[in-house]
């Protein structure tokens, strides 16, 4: 067989009407995948959200912060997932708590670098106004650290819905049910599931860009 | 099927207690496969990685230079290099073996594509963060525009594109692993017999902790490159 | 400004860099493109195989066998299902994989079962031929799929056949997943048996034995010479429709290389072919799967036990 008898396009028009034929296998497929990364995003932001707020008000634990990112980053998905199954055997646990670790650094890091480069001087204005501590971090130091805080839950975010595709090989079910299974679905069906799962993916990305633009200063959107 | 006679079955030897029953952590059985299985399996991670972001960064520069030099390519290279990180390696590995076969070729292609993000978003970043005050001045002082971009803009710019290697780097060692769903090379190929063979946790365990330790000796090695390439900044950055 | 040699360092570190990286980059690329368009006196003998240990094994019993016969093999290991390493070997990705005589007849030229191994063969090896492919020496030994459960679900549910299954309401069934749509698993299942009320779970990269084991399934796709039903834990029905079919392995080769290899290249690999009882087979499944061995190790162990390497 020659590359032509392969031609991408026919395969691409194929993926496209796979899509409309399955749609509501898909659709099912799609809310799997969110409801786990959403599961994993919100038990991060437990974890990591008021952890990175208050380190950075307090201006203590930069090494932590910075090896949490570094090391976080360097955790390859595939074997998180692996060890997770190891540890929690199949059910809901194994993939979520992989994926909570994949989440927290991003969030934990941009808490931290976000609240921590709060300009000074504002900070040492509001307690000079007799703003409490608790009061400086959610009035003052929060609201101007937002773009980082969102920025961190958008990276966490993408990251996840796009890793969750990984965790059907540990039950974790989703669009990657399709895309490890070529031999039920054929060349079609795993295109237009990474289509489908690109979408969610741009999708997330696109709703969190339009919060982080919201939660920007005027000055700073240009950038 | 003609009838012979039969097979001399040899001994095959026992697993140990700890191999048999699956116990966490099989030391045995890691002294016993680490020639055949584990350092075969870290050798070609790591070749399968370095060779990813050597081509990857030498593509992410000539691309930078074009849009550079060519401001209105600069958007729809970056939405391309953005799209290709959106495609689940799951699945570009799997796309691309009707073309370029089960081989090494195609795992290289679909790791490149994801390099190309991060260093191209960091080359170019880091290459227009440069202040137009500094580059004027060069100008001004006598530099070519060859000269400027060589001993101005690019030492200036190499914290952020050294940031980019660094991330590349860490990824494609994480990305390296799903490509044993093709190939049966890299340290991913051991996880994933192992969760064949009913979740045999010593492999496991032994291949995903050599892929982490790679990974993370990878991004430390790359710090001190950094800091060995920008002499002019020792003082504390933010990681 | 920077000191000279500040700058020059820096320009100086990063053009070696950038050499170094385009070094690395065509090397490799020149390396993994050089390995597969050398013009070759003999034919490289591609080996792949599916996706689970006996078929490991046996790869490894045919590469190694070849090789010490003075072959050059290229191996190509954990491909898949039958239906994508059939792709693999008709695109000529591969030219050799060992099959099951059943799956080739009911599952990819989609005929009903013969009623005996030698009639599944001949016509398994007549459909290959259609194709440019053929088939060498069947094994003594055959691999089926079977319904398997663990026992203690099987007394609780007092089944002895698959027939039997069809008084319980409902229940889960857990295959790879092509065995949802194939006439020798779950749609033989569902269509010869009547079991409509199978729920299909699909295997991903893990084995049906974990799931019965975490209690996650009912009942699963085993293979009759997987070392795991050696014991008494687990209990596999019997199949008196026969929809299993016969299940013989002998592998399938492209016609072209099988021609060009030379008459030394059938008889190597008929003579492992003619070893392999199923009790060899569940020795080596047992040393691979049981006692974590490697499938290469048991490969050579069993190779040169019997003088074939």
């Amino acid at each position: 067989m020659t590359l032509a008898d392969q031609f991408q396009p026919g395969t691409f028009v194929d993926a496209l009407r796979f899509i409309v034929d399955n749609i509501g296998f898909l659709l099912h497929l799609a809310g799997e995948q969110l409801e786990l990364s959403f599961a994993a995003i919100g038990i991060a932001l437990v974890i990591a959200l008021p952890l990175g707020l208050w380190l950075g008000h307090k201006h203590r634990g930069l090494f932590l912060a910075a090896s949490v990112s570094n090391v976080g980053r360097a955790l390859p998905s595939l074997v998180l997932i692996a060890f997770g199954l190891v540890i929690f055997g199949l059910g809901f646990w194994n993939n979520t708590a992989a994926l909570v670790v994949l989440a927290v650094p991003p969030i934990l890091t941009n808490a931290y670098f976000g609240v921590d480069g709060v300009d000074p001087d504002v900070v040492e204005a509001a307690r000079g106004m007799g703003l409490s501590e608790r009061q400086v971090l959610t009035q003052v130091e929060l609201p101007l650290g937002m773009p980082l805080v969102v920025g961190g839950i958008r990276i966490a975010t993408i990251f996840v819905i796009a890793t969750a595709t990984i965790a059907s090989i540990a039950g974790g079910g989703g669009l990657g049910d399709v895309i490890v299974n070529q031999a039920t679905y054929g060349l079609a069906g795993v295109v237009g599931a990474s289509l489908c799962v690109s979408l969610l993916a741009f999708l997330a990305a696109f709703l969190l860009g339009l919060l982080h633009r919201a939660v920007s200063p005027r000055p700073v959107r240009g950038a | 099927m003609i009838a012979a006679s039969p097979p001399v079955i040899p001994n095959f030897g026992q697993g140990s207690p700890c191999e048999v029953n699956n116990g966490t952590f099989c030391w045995d059985w890691v002294v016993e496969h680490w020639h055949d299985t584990l350092w075969p399996a870290l050798v070609q991670h790591i070749e399968l990685a370095l060779i990813a972001v050597a081509i990857g960064f030498a593509i992410a520069f000539l691309l930078a230079l074009a849009g550079l030099r060519y401001r209105v390519l600069d958007a729809p290279i970056g939405y391309w290099a953005d799209f290709l990180y959106t495609i689940p390696s799951l699945a570009l590995f799997q796309l691309l073996v009707p073309f370029t076969g089960i081989t090494v070729l195609t795992v290289e292609i679909a790791l490149v594509s994801y390099t190309l993000l991060v260093l191209y978003r960091n080359m170019i970043d880091g290459l227009l963060a440069v202040p137009a005050e500094v580059i004027e001045s060069a100008r001004g002082s006598g530099f070519t525009r060859t000269q400027t971009f060589l001993r101005v803009e690019l030492p200036l710019a190499t914290p952020t594109i050294m940031a980019g290697v660094r991330i590349a780097t860490v990824s494609t060692i994480s990305i390296a692993t799903v490509a044993a769903t093709i190939l049966p090379q890299g340290l991913g190929y051991p996880i994933f017999i192992a969760l064949r063979q009913d979740v045999f946790k010593t492999e496991i365990f032994a291949a995903g902790a050599l892929a982490v330790a790679l990974s993370l000796t990878a991004d430390g090695l790359l710090h001190l490159l950094e800091r060995a390439l920008t002499p002019w900044t020792r003082q504390v950055r933010h990681a | 400004m920077f000191r000279k040699h500040t700058r020059r360092a820096a320009k100086a570190a990063y053009a070696v860099s950038l050499g170094v990286a385009l070094l690395i980059g065509l090397i490799g690329a020149a390396a993994s493109t050089a390995a597969t368009a050398k013009p070759q006196a003999a034919p490289t003998i591609v080996i792949g195989t599916k996706n689970f240990t006996e078929e490991y094994v046996l790869g490894q019993l045919y590469k190694q066998a070849l090789e010490g016969a003075g072959f050059k093999v290229s191996y190509k290991e954990n491909i898949g299902s039958s239906e994508l390493i059939d792709t693999a070997i008709t695109s000529g990705k591969i030219n050799f994989y060992p099959e099951y005589t059943g799956v080739i007849v009911q599952d990819l030229a989609h005929k009903t079962s013969p009623k005996t191994a030698a009639a599944t063969y001949a016509a398994a090896k007549k459909w290959e031929q259609t194709r440019g492919l053929t088939l060498l020496n069947a094994t003594p030994f055959y691999d089926s799929d079977s319904f398997g459960m663990l026992t203690s679900t099987a007394k609780k549910l007092g089944v002895k056949t698959i027939g039997d299954m069809k008084k319980v309401k409902s229940f889960t069934f857990a295959g790879y997943p092509e065995c949802d749509k194939r006439i020798t698993c779950l749609l033989g299942l569902k269509q010869i048996y009547g079991l409509t009320q199978a729920k299909f779970v699909q295997l991903a990269s893990i084995s049906v034995y974990t799931l019965l084991d975490e209690g996650k399934i009912t009942a699963g796709d085993v293979f009759s010479t997987d070392p795991q039903l050696a014991g008494t834990k687990y209990t596999v029905l019997t199949d008196t429709k026969h929809i299993f079919g016969f299940q013989n392995v002998a592998p399938v080769v492209n016609q072209k290389v099988l021609s060009e290899a030379g008459p030394t290249f059938a008889q190597v690999v008929n003579a492992v072919s003619a070893k392999l009882t199923i009790p060899a087979m569940i020795a080596m499944n047992k040393a691979v799967a049981i006692d974590k061995a490697s499938p290469a190790a048991v490969a050579a162990g069993f190779l040169k036990a019997n003088n074939l390497k």
